[in-house]
Parts: structure tokens; sequence; C-alpha cells
């Protein structure tokens, strides 16, 4: 580095600031534009008409005529309750247990980074790994789960093929999964609480309690909100482990919106329709990442 | 409620003694906290180390009733079938590993070429809305995926990317590159500007001034970020199942998925392949472990 | 061997990649935007003709694709056509695609929306005909198989089943009709029974089996009475209910005036719903709501199940003594499994299934008339019965009485004896809805999540609904 020798000045006609941020950033942006912003004004466009990808033949304008019926749709409104659920049980639970978990290992001095380590271990597998391998541990008949219950005197239960086990279990797993990833942010938030404190709440004697409520929680709480929106709107995109471990069943009592997009999408082929219903799905993203966003933002600004 | 929990708490004996109690009762509930994170962690790991002990049992052991813990019969034969076919050749799950680290690696690459000069550029200069555009940035990442492939499967089936390892390669790119940037941009914030004024002082163009001091400095942010958007692709299975469907282009995890729904199924295989396809993944965590925080959160939360 | 047009698209190192991504991609909106409507027009698209006689082949090398799903006849029919069709056409190599069945239906047809496939004959499910033949996706061969097939050969009904459309009346086929495939692989129920825990006789009559299976679990403890599909993917749970409603004398729908809803459920299917779910389910395992072919065939295997139903074709493996508790060799396994034909009660229907050879519409000239000679040779009877050998399923009347078949396996007499009997479900273009609807529902009474006659109302409903949808106004396929 020192040897180089410093270019003439103005040998090359330099890029301004300017043209070098365009240069910069332009191609990242046109490929985010062509592969999200230009699908999802496609779909806008399909979502107003009754085009199908398989039949052929011009597309029908129908005006609002999808979103009415998917709104309308007793069909639809099923599967946004299991989905509101899902989302409200798994990530309430995560949330619980993440934080559980990131509380009692802050308090360890030793063996941190190996729990840490320990802890994370689900949240790097593939959810199709996931799926299968709890689709496997959940049988009924040979799973380990049963077996284990078995040795308790626990008859065997049905974890995926009844109504209510069945989503029970995507939660579950869902949880098993993503626990880690609440932990560990509010792991982030707890260490980054200052010593000082906690030592001059411990000179007051306050209760241990007190000291959680007053000064942990109100300094890891913008974090974990954060955490929190972050799951739940990957929560409700829910797809692939609905897919491998229950397929919606039974009936179709543990099919999510995502999961009925993809039927209406995928076996009828009713592409309008679909990107009707996907379109409403993104404004509810929407909504839920400005959320998001507006916490990151003061986050940040704090 | 937080007063009446206080109350119960204040009244309780303990505090009437406070010095010995408090340090018999620490030690206690240390002890009780421990067995907590014990059984906890267990939970936590016990399905891994059960597909472990899956992936080299005898199928006869594997759907044994009560299951066997300990004394099951050792075998490497699944490990063996998830490389080698029936037939003796390469094995469709092999090739399907293979091209899933062509599919992550180039995504990665791709993402990665596009995504670090974008994020310098946001960190460096005065563009015009650039919270607004960081965040639309982002925000593309949260579109659910099973929503996003119906046009894309529209477009890709325009210009023939249909089952194509390109056209998963820049579904993946585009969909690591918001991530790419934000996490990117953390770390190009933590390299001061005053390197690159000092360099351009000395005749440098702000160009050669990023490519030769700045982007040292950057490489190990790069890795990162790197290994972070690789596991993302590599896992990846609502785009590989929609837009992909030959054998010679199916990545690994609808491959893994199809091993279920035939007319036998074989768990030991499954398990099997779930290992060799997690442990990558496990190791290359491992490398990042100290950037977990940022990465698990595209790169939105730093510590 | 890779497949020519998919092959590697090279990747230009460092900047050239921003620049090619970057040009590319703006290729593709611009294209993709004015492309929209354009190559779909044509209103009511129909299947292009195929030529009557064959072209002449081409004597470089080719690789004729199949697509199917994965299961051993796949991979049985790969090496068959490569050992066999390789005498022929030394410079022909056959490569069969396979996907998981659950994906299979959508593989095909998500391809055939592309205008593009990977495969140049589609090995489709015969209800999968009509989608494909009202979206132009494959031949129409009706004039091929005037001059090359010998349709005499066939009992008629399998022919029409696996190429005709619109579909045929039950056991008949309509020579004016259409033909849009060949068959490939012959398929039915067969009932599996535990020789040694029900005697070597098998059950006659539904009623019979239903109490014969009831003796059977209460007389050997953590063996079940029953093992059938009740999944809600694929056609499992369907199949079954549509089994059962044609036993007991009961129809799908009247395809004339594609009636659904009171015909579906009326007295007839009402019994069988009521059979299928508080007769039969109570006889099997716990936690079976969610199993199909393999888990039927790992309950059989395990020893765990008195009488079990499974296609023909899918229980090869059940044989295995590797994969067997029964014994450690086949003829161990032989003396406890029974294969019959199903029982009768008030009709003696049994499911059609199996499927047909389709050329797709989107392959190039050279393999579409590489896919036809293949079928030509394919439909040959001295072909068929070495197929039979191999562990296919034929269909020509000849392979299926001879010897190379009848003895290939223990199931093969249930087919033969089974083909006068078979009913399929609907082939129309609604098919993949259809079977939706039905397998959910009949998933929820199996487990409980419905009550038999909500969810066959529902069935009859919700499928009525689908089939009268064109003149609704947006919402399609809800």
């Amino acid at each position: 580095m020192a040897s180089a020798t410093p270019p003439a000045q103005g040998r090359s006609p330099r890029l301004s600031d300017r043209g070098l941020a365009v240069a910069f950033i332009s191609p990242a942006l046109l490929l985010l534009l062509a592969m999200s912003v230009f699908p999802l004004l496609w779909a806008l466009y399909l979502s107003f008409t009754d085009y199908s990808a398989t039949r052929g033949g011009p597309a029908r304008w129908v005006g609002f005529g999808n979103y009415t019926a998917i709104l309308a749709s007793a069909q639809v409104h099923q599967r946004a309750l299991t989905t509101l659920l899902y989302v409200v049980g798994a990530v309430g639970l995560q949330t619980v247990l993440g934080f559980s978990i990131a509380y009692l290992i802050s308090r360890r001095t030793r063996g941190r980074g190996l729990l840490t380590t320990v802890f994370l271990v689900p949240m790097m597998l593939s959810p199709v790994v996931v799926g299968l391998f709890w689709r496997f541990m959940l049988d009924a008949q040979f799973g380990v789960v049963n077996s284990m219950l078995g040795s308790l005197g626990i008859g065997p239960v049905e974890w995926l093929t009844r109504q209510r086990t069945a989503l029970v279990s995507l939660i579950v797993v869902d949880t098993w999964q993503w626990t880690p990833f609440i932990m560990l942010i509010a792991l982030a938030g707890l260490t980054a609480v200052p010593k000082y404190l906690y030592e001059a709440a411990s000179i007051d004697r306050a209760s241990e309690w007190f000291r959680f409520r007053t000064i942990t929680l109100p300094l890891v709480w913008p974090l974990l909100l954060i955490a929190v929106l972050f799951r739940a709107i990957e929560a409700f995109r829910l797809f692939d482990l609905v897919y491998i471990l229950t397929n919606g069943g039974p009936g179709v009592s543990t099919e999510t919106l995502s999961f009925h997009v993809y039927k209406v999408a995928f076996l009828g082929f009713n592409t309008g329709t679909a990107s009707a219903y996907g379109i409403l799905m993104v404004l509810v993203v929407i909504v839920l990442t400005q959320l998001y966003l507006r916490y990151l933002n003061k986050l940040k600004e704090d | 409620m937080g007063v009446s929990v206080n109350e119960a708490v204040s009244t309780d004996p303990v505090r009437d003694h406070p010095p010995p109690a408090r340090r018999r009762g620490g030690r206690g509930r240390s002890a009780l906290e421990v067995a907590l994170l014990t059984v906890l962690a267990i939970v936590m790991l016990f399905p891994v180390l059960w597909m472990i002990e899956t992936s080299i049992k005898e199928n006869r052991d594997v759907y044994a009733i009560p299951a066997k813990f300990f004394n099951f019969q050792f075998t490497m034969d699944h490990f063996k079938d998830v490389f080698v076919g029936a037939g003796g050749g390469r094995s469709a799950l092999s090739v399907s590993f293979l091209n899933s680290v062509v599919v992550a690696g180039v995504s990665t690459v791709l993402a990665t070429v596009l995504g670090v000069p974008a994020a310098w550029a946001y960190s460096r200069f005065a563009v015009k809305a650039k919270k607004d555009q960081l965040f639309f940035i982002l925000s593309t990442r949260f579109m659910p995926p099973v929503v996003v492939v119906i046009p894309i499967f529209l477009m890709y089936r325009q210009v023939g990317l249909i089952d194509t390892e390109l056209g998963l390669i820049l579904i993946y790119a585009a969909f690591n590159l918001p991530f790419t940037i934000w996490m990117m941009k953390g770390f190009v914030d933590e390299v001061p500007a005053e390197y690159e004024d000092a360099a351009m002082l000395d005749g440098y163009t702000r160009l050669q001034a990023f490519r030769r001091f700045t982007l040292p400095l950057l490489v190990p942010g790069i890795a990162a970020t790197a290994v972070f958007a690789l596991i993302f692709s590599w896992n990846e299975f609502v785009f590989a199942i929609f837009l992909t469907s030959s054998d010679d282009v199916r990545t690994a995890p609808p491959a893994i998925a199809g091993l279920i729904g035939g007319t036998t199924v074989d768990w030991g295989l499954v398990a099997a392949s779930s290992v060799v396809f997690a442990l990558p993944v496990l190791v290359f965590a491992y490398l990042v472990r100290k950037h977990l925080v940022a990465g698990v959160t595209l790169g939105a939360v730093r510590r | 061997m890779r497949h020519p047009k998919r092959k590697g698209r090279p990747f230009l190192p460092g900047r050239k990649v921003r620049l090619a991504t970057a040009a590319m991609l703006l290729a593709a909106t611009t294209l993709a935007a004015c492309g929209d409507d354009g190559k779909d027009d044509g209103g009511k698209a129909s299947a292009p003709k195929a030529p009557a006689t064959i072209p002449e082949l081409t004597k470089d090398p080719l690789t004729l694709s199949f697509i199917w799903f994965e299961w051993p006849p796949a991979q049985a029919l790969e090496d068959f056509a490569n050992a066999e069709y390789k005498k022929e056409r030394p410079n022909v190599t056959v490569k069969v695609n396979t996907v998981p069945n659950a994906n299979w239906h959508d593989a095909m047809f998500t391809q055939f929306a592309a205008r593009k496939t990977d495969f140049d004959i589609a090995i489709l499910d015969s209800q999968h005909i009509g989608e494909a033949v009202t979206n132009g996706n494959i031949l129409d061969i009706t004039d091929f198989v005037k001059g090359n097939i010998d349709v005499n050969a066939y009992n008629p009904y399998l022919l029409a089943a696996y190429g005709q459309f619109p579909q045929a009346e039950t056991g008949k086929r309509d020579e004016n009709a259409s033909l849009y495939g060949l068959p490939l692989l012959g398929d039915t129920w067969t009932m599996i029974y535990r020789k040694d825990l029900i005697g070597d006789k098998p059950p006659q009559t539904w009623d019979e089996m239903i109490s014969v299976a009831d003796k059977c679990q209460k007389d050997n403890p953590g063996v079940s009475g029953l093992a059938f599909h009740q999944a809600n993917g694929s056609d499992a749970a369907a199949v079954t209910y549509n089994t059962v409603n044609g036993v007991y004398g009961g129809n799908l729908w009247d395809s004339k005036t594609r009636k659904i809803d009171g015909v579906l459920n009326d007295a007839a299917g009402q019994e069988a719903m009521d059979v299928l779910v508080n007769k039969m389910k109570p006889l099997t395992a716990t936690g079976s709501g969610n199993w199909f072919i393999d888990e039927v065939n790992a309950a059989v295997a395990q020893g765990k199940a008195c009488i079990a139903f499974n296609w023909i074709a899918a229980s090869g493996g059940l044989l295995d003594p590797k994969q067997s508790t029964l014994g450690t060799t086949r003829e161990q396994i032989l003396g406890k499994l029974g294969f019959a034909t199903l029982p009768s009660q008030k009709t003696n229907l049994v499911p059609l299934g199996g499927m047909g050879m389709h050329v797709s519409a989107y392959s190039a000239a050279a393999n579409q008339a590489e896919a036809l000679n293949f079928m030509k040779w394919f439909e040959q009877a001295d072909i068929q019965k070495k197929w039979a050998a191999a562990g296919g399923v034929p269909s020509r009347t000849d392979a299926i009485e001879s010897p190379e078949f009848l003895n290939a396996g223990p199931f093969n007499k249930v087919y033969a004896d089974s083909v006068s009997r078979m009913r399929d479900m609907w082939n129309v273009p609604e098919y993949a809805r259809l079977v939706d609807i039905e397998n959910t529902n009949v998933n929820a009474a199996l487990n409980g999540a419905k009550s038999p006659k909500e969810a066959l109302d529902d069935i009859a409903k919700e499928q009525q609904g689908v089939l009268d949808s064109s003149s609704r106004k947006g919402g399609d396929g809800l």
C-alpha cells in the first residue's frame, strides 16, 4: 500500500461522487425492481382479472370481483383465523420462552458461549429438515415423542391428525425452531444493560422483581419488540412447515393463508384470484413491516 | 398487577434476615436455574441428536416400539445411500446437493457483488431520500414467497427461466440483496470515512480510495455477510419447489422433502441426508457466531 | 446426461456479471411486460394434432424424457426402456424424470403453463387428461392411433381411460371420441390380507371384510384390523371414499348434466361415508389419519395390519425381506400375505389407477417423432409381455393374460381379474380442484374434524360450485 505512488491528478476522467453513488446503487436497485417490485405490480394488474396461467385465453377484467369474493369467502376467513391463532400462539410462546432462556443465560458467568451455541442450532436448520424430522418424531405409531409419553403411561397422542393437536404441533415445532431467535436478540439486549444500574438498585435493596421490571425490561423491551415483530411477519408468511408437517390437515384445519394461496394458484391455476389474495397478504405484511421499521428507526435514533 | 406481586415479595419472610438467607437462597436458586437451563438445552438439542442417531440406525431399529435409545444396530448404509444411487452411480440426492452448492454459491456471489458497493455508497454519500430507499429495500425481503412466486413464475416462463439454475440464482440473489446491503452498511459505517478522505488528499480518486483502503478492511464483514446469504439460499424451499422440476436442476431441500411420499419411506435415509444437509450450515454458522444477531435480523439490529 | 436445452448458462466473472444481469433483467422485464397475453390468445385452446404416421426419425443421439413421480415403476420403466428400446434405436437414451408424488400434478402443469417442458412424454394420471387437452398441452393422437395401434387388442375401457377425452362412460369406449394418450401402466387396488391371521380365504363382501377385520383386531393385540389411504394430499382419501362409494352403489356425479350435488350425497353416498367413517376408521391404527401408500405398506410389512388396501403397482416392496418383519425370504412372506380382488357389496366396482403416456405439445419435433415411435414400439404384444416381466402392469389383453405377467407377482392375477370392474373419477379440466375438495373433506371426516354427513354435503356443494363457476365474476378457485 505504501509503495504505491499516488496517480497523477486528473489522469483519468473522475467519476463524481454523485455519479459513483448512482453507479454503485443502481444495479442493486435494478435487480430489486425487476425481481420484487415489477412482479408485484404485475400481480396487482392480474388481481383485477380472471386470468389463468394454464387455461390461456385473454384475461377478462373483473374489477374488484376477486377482492370482494376473497374478503367475503368463509374459506378465507377460516384460513385467516388459523393463521392468526398460529402467529399469536407461536410468537407468544417463543417470546416467553426465548426471553426466559436469555434471562437465565445472562445470569450465568461461565459456559455462556457454549450454552448460546447449543441453543442456536435449531434456528440454523432448513424448515424442510425441521418439518420432516418432527413429522418422524411426532408419528403416532413409532414416533419417539409418543414412545416417551408411553413409558410415562400416557396413551398415544395423535399429534398431526387431530384438529387441535395438529395446530398445537405446528406451534410447538415453530417454537422449537425460533425460540433461539428471540433468545439471541433478548440476550443481546440483556448484556447491554449497564451494570451500574443494577449496582445502584442493589444498594437500594430493591427486590429482584422490581429491578427486573424497572431496569431490565424497559431497556430490553425495544429490542425485544423488534424481534417479536420480525417473527410475526415471518410466521404470517408460513408455508413450508405446513406443507411438510400436516399438508394442511386434518381436513383444512392447519391450512394457513400462504398455503391456501398456493392451492388457489397451483392446483386450480386461478392466477387472478391468487394474485388478489396475494396482494391482500402483501398489504398485511406492509403494515407489519411499517411497524417494524418504525420501531427499528426509533431504536437507532436512541 | 405489578404492585400486588411486589407486595407479595416484600412480605416474604426471607427479607427479614437479608444476608444469610439471600446467600443460601441464592445458591439454591442458582442451582435451580442451572438445572432449568440444562433441561431446556436438552429439549432443544434432543431432536438434532435423535436425527443423528436415526441416521446411523438399522431400519428395523428406526421403527422399533418403544424407541431404542442405546442398544441399536449401527450402520453407515444410510449415508452411503445419500451419495450412491440404487444402480451404483451417483444418487439423485447427491446431484441435488451439487445443485444446491452451485445455486447458493453463485447467488451469494451475485448478491455480494451488487450489495457491497451499494452499501458503501449508502454509507458514504448523501443520497436523496436515503432512509426511504433503505427501508424500501428491506421491505422487499418481507414479501411472502408464495405470493411472489406467482408473478415470478409468469415472468420466468416468458424468458425461459423456469426449471433453470439461473432462475433460482436470480431470485435468491434478489432475496439476499436487502440483507447484504443492510448488513454491509453497518460494517462500512464502522470504517472511518477519514481513511478515504486522507487517501484522496494523496491524489487517489474516491473509487481507488475505496478499493485500496476501505475494501480490505471490509473483508471480514463481507465474509460474514456472504455466509449468511449462503445459509439463506441453501435452506430455501418455497421458490425451489415451484420453480424447478427436473432432477438436474432440483436443489437439496425439495429433493429431501421428496424422500417421503413414495411407496416406502426410509426414515434412516431422510435422517442421513438431513444430517449431510445441515452439517455445512452449522459449521458456517459457528464461524460467524460473532455476527449472529446482525445476521438473523437481516442486518437491522447490531450489537 | 443433461438435457441440451438446459445446459449451463455461462457465468461471466467479475464486473461483467453485473452488466449481464442488469441487461438480462431489463430484457426480461420488457419481454414479460409486453408478452403477457400475446401468446395465450386463441380463446378455447385445443390440442394440436400429431401426424398420422411417424415422421422420419433422427440418427443423432437423442434423449427421450418422461416425467413421473418417484416410485419403483419409474425406475423400472427407465431401466426397461434403456435395455429394450435401445435394441431398436441405439442412438436414443430414455430418461425418466421423477418428482415427489405430492408435487406431480403441479410439476407437470407448471411446465405446461410455461409452454416449455423438460419432458417429451408426460405420464398423466387418467383424470389429468381433460385439463391438459383443454389447455392444448398434449398432442391429439387419434389419427396416429388409427394407423399404428391395434385398438382391438385392448379392453376398450382401458384404452379410453388412459387416452380418451371427453371421458368415456364407465366400462366403455366411444370410438368417435379423440384419443390423447396410450396406456403405460395399469393399476387398481388390491386387498392385502394376513393369511396367518384370518385364514386363506379372503372375505367376499365388504361387510364380511369389516367383520373379519374387527375380529382379527380383537384377537391380535397390537395389530389393527384395517389399513388404507386417509391422507389429504394427492388423491389419497378421495380414492378411498370413491371406492367405498362405488361398492355401495353410489355415483360420483352425473356426467351428462354435470351434477354432483344431490348425486354424490344421495342415500348410497351417505351410506358409503357412514361405512367408511363409522365402521372402517375405528379398525385402523391410532394416528393413521395421514397415511398414504408408504405408510400402509410399512404397516403391512411390520405385521401391524390384518387387512390393507393399496395400489398394486406400489405393492412390490411388500415381498422384499429387507423391508419386512414378516419373514426372511419371499416365500415366507408369501406364506403370510394374501392378495385378492376387492370384496363386493352392492356392486363389484374397483378404482381405476395407473397412467398413460402423452406427448408434450412443447417438445421439439424430433423428440415428438421419437415419442410416437416409442409408444408404437411399447404397445406391441411381445414388448408388453417383456414390460410385464420387468415389473410393469400392461394393458393389452394378451399381455395381461400372459404367463409372463401372471407369474411376475402374486398381485398380478388380482389386476387381471379387476380389469372389467374398474371405475374412474371425473376426467375434467377442474379435476385438481375437485379432488382437493374431496380429499380434504374425507380426511376431515376420518379425523373427526367434520361429521360424515357434513363432510359429504360440503364435498357435493363445493364441487358443484367448481363445475358451475364459469358464470362467476371473480374469485374463482377459492
